[in-house]
């Protein structure tokens, strides 16, 4: 396995990412001024970068130790199923409020039971569920424990 | 002995039928949590979270409690019928009473499962009531520099305890005390990490962590192994034909098994329960291990011995008495589900500590009884009424199911603070969990790391600024020096001694 085959795996390109975001962590704890006592030691940066130095070590030996390792071990199926339970649920948060959620939800339920292939074959059956998940959760959150839950496009 | 008096009042607070119907609801999310392949009681409390800001703080602790000792219980239920542990505490139970299970005992086993789990947990539950007042004496002698050193021990012990990836430990562990610094820092009132929004400048809540970590993450690695083959073997499974009278054990068959094994079992449950990080698949295993030592018939275990079966069981209920003592004496919780309960206690405004035990025992004890009622009355009445139909309960599609957990966490992310940015928080924790878990980082290091953060950076800065910056007072103050010795002790004992592999059948 050469060095840009290594550099791939997502066991190295992981710990690579939450390094960029260390730096990022630590530039603007950098920033940070005191209220009172100038930047002493014990100043409000104090412990972010410390906390950011300790992670740096640390992610230096995740990433040798990764880097080390000959063949990654295959880590469960596709992504693809997650990304789409990501990319419904983004739509589902963005859209929860502009349109209600009875309807938000409805959609979302919808999209969740495509993607577990939930009684794809059975439209009374799937119509049945994605109400009864859709109604029984209103009833929980809205009639039992008296949540105010966004109204259908933002009126009613 | 007062306080021991007042919690015992605690069991008159169960009389109330708003109380006593959160703490049966619990119990059943709970058994249904815990036995069903792929959920946890830790989920199952994570999903009801938000549903604690509308309720009262004894019915929201009471119910917590419940589920905790069912989701511990519960597990063995798959475990001994499919061999698939609900939860991994019931990893041994898995191994002997699936044993017994193939030999046409499975109600038997689950019997001295149920049997176990309710004389380890009401053991746990009263040496919970017995000793909260001891432990609240001691917290009051631990000064701001001991605090932080104890703070320091339980990350430490949940770094190393999984040894094998303490690096990892190490960066899950900081990451959550990275996210715990944004927001208003904790000595002065400026902002921290808000990169120029408004919406960062009070921090990030506990609410979207632990939802995204438990609840969203799970959902995506649920659909990344999606397959339908748990799915059919629990439908196999339905056919399994049960009957109610098999549960009892015979007597002969519990003084086989000695009420040594189980009192035992439950002190090692217990004292395990109390060390950060350990939880129920530890406290099991050691026990587990214990009993096979000390057996009269160590050749049973691995073919159905009902000893293992009872030691494990025990201790893992027993466990969950033990995990309180550091939450409510320190608030360092020892494993995530006392992490969640934690949360409910803040959110209700109560400050654990010494004080707690001495001021408001009226609000936690019925939480204390609620885990003895669990453990004594409510697990062997589950098992009789609700036993013969648990695999068909837990035949459930998973694709509603999921379903309906997402629907359930997002949600309750939205009702705590009607925020869509705390909605977008939980995706974004659960996305970051989701590539934790898959790459093998803990994520309960992670969110003990975030609930604790602010604690450690407290003590520290406050122990710095009394002493000119001179760190020396850590080495100075007798109650830090114990807890920075108990670390060496603790660190060098887990890191030292080698599992024993052949406790494992």
């Amino acid at each position: 396995m050469n060095n840009v085959e290594r550099f791939r795996r997502s066991s190295v390109l992981f710990p690579a990412f939450l390094l960029i975001l260390t730096t990022i962590y630590l530039a603007e704890a950098l920033s940070i001024r005191s209220q009172f006592g100038g930047d002493t030691l014990v100043g409000p940066r104090f412990m972010p970068i410390l906390m950011a130095f300790i992670m740096y070590a640390a992610l230096i030996v995740v990433t040798v130790g990764e880097w080390r390792k000959e063949a990654e071990a295959a880590t469960g199926g596709s992504l693809l199923r997650p990304l789409l339970i990501v990319v419904a649920t983004g739509i589902y948060i963005a859209l929860f409020r502009p349109l209600g959620y009875v309807p938000a939800t409805l959609g979302f339920v919808v999209a969740l039971f495509l993607i577990f292939d939930f009684e794809k074959h059975r439209p009374a059956f799937f119509i049945f569920y994605v109400i009864a998940v859709t109604a029984l959760f209103y009833g929980l959150f809205a009639g039992i424990f008296g949540v105010r839950l966004p109204p259908v496009l933002g009126g009613f | 002995m007062e306080t021991f008096v007042s919690f015992l009042g605690g069991f008159e607070a169960l009389l109330s039928w708003e109380v006593l119907g959160f703490m049966i609801a619990g119990f059943l999310i709970g058994t249904f949590f815990g036995a069903m392949p792929g959920l946890t009681s830790v989920l199952a409390i994570a999903l009801l979270l938000p549903i604690t800001y509308t309720i009262d703080v004894v019915p929201a602790l009471v119910m917590c409690a419940s589920i905790f000792m069912a989701g511990m219980y519960s597990g063995s239920i798959t475990a001994t019928t499919i061999n698939i542990p609900g939860a991994p505490s019931s990893m041994m139970t898995a191994v002997e009473g699936n044993a017994l299970m193939l030999k046409g005992q499975g109600a038997n086993a689950l019997g001295h499962a149920a049997l176990g789990s309710m004389i380890g947990g009401s053991i746990g539950a009263l040496l919970l009531m017995a000793f909260m007042p001891i432990a609240g004496e001691l917290a009051l002698l631990i000064r701001t520099p001991g605090k932080f050193s104890l703070v320091l021990f339980a990350l430490v012990v949940i770094i190393i305890v999984d040894k094998g990836a303490i690096a990892k430990g190490i960066v899950a562990t900081t990451l959550g005390i990275m996210l715990a610094t944004v927001g208003i820092d904790v000595l002065q009132p400026i902002p921290r990490f808000e990169f120029g929004t408004e919406l960062l400048v009070e921090g990030i809540g506990l609410m979207p962590v632990v939802i995204g970590a438990f609840a969203v993450s799970e959902l995506l690695v649920q659909a990344q192994n999606w397959n339908l083959s748990l799915e059919s073997t629990l439908k196999r499974a339905k056919g399994l034909k049960i009957r109610r009278r098999d549960f009892i054990p015979p007597w002969s068959e519990i003084r086989e098994v000695g009420l040594f094994t189980y009192i035992k079992s439950a002190f090692i449950g217990y004292a395990i329960g109390i060390l950060p990080g350990a939880g129920g698949s530890m406290a099991a295993f050691v026990a587990y291990a214990d009993a096979k030592r000390s057996s009269k018939k160590p050749e049973e275990y691995g073919n159905g011995s009902r000893e293992g079966i009872a030691a494990a069981e025990s201790a893992n209920n027993s466990m969950c008495g033990g995990a309180f003592v550091p939450m409510l004496m320190f608030g360092i919780p020892g494993d995530p589900t006392t992490a969640i309960v934690l949360g409910v206690l803040v959110i209700n405004g109560l400050q654990p500590g010494p004080r707690l035990i001495e001021q408001q025992a009226d609000l936690i004890a019925p939480m204390f009884a609620s885990l003895f009622v669990s453990a004594l009355i409510l697990i062997p009445l589950t098992l009789f009424l609700f036993g013969p139909y648990f695999i068909r309960i837990v035949s459930i599609s998973r694709g509603l199911l999921y379903s309906a957990i997402a629907v359930v966490a997002l949600v309750g992310s939205y009702v705590a603070t009607y925020s869509i940015f705390q909605m977008f928080l939980a995706l974004l924790f659960g996305v970051l969990a989701f590539f934790l878990r898959k790459h093998n980082y803990s994520v309960v290091a992670m969110l003990l790391g975030f609930i604790l953060g602010p604690d450690l950076e407290q003590y520290l800065r406050r122990s710095l600024s009394f002493n000119d910056g001179n760190p020396i007072v850590f080495l100075t103050s007798m109650d830090s020096l114990a807890f920075l010795a108990l670390t060496i002790v603790f660190a060098y004992l887990i890191l030292r001694k080698k599992p024993k592999l052949d406790a494992i059948p």
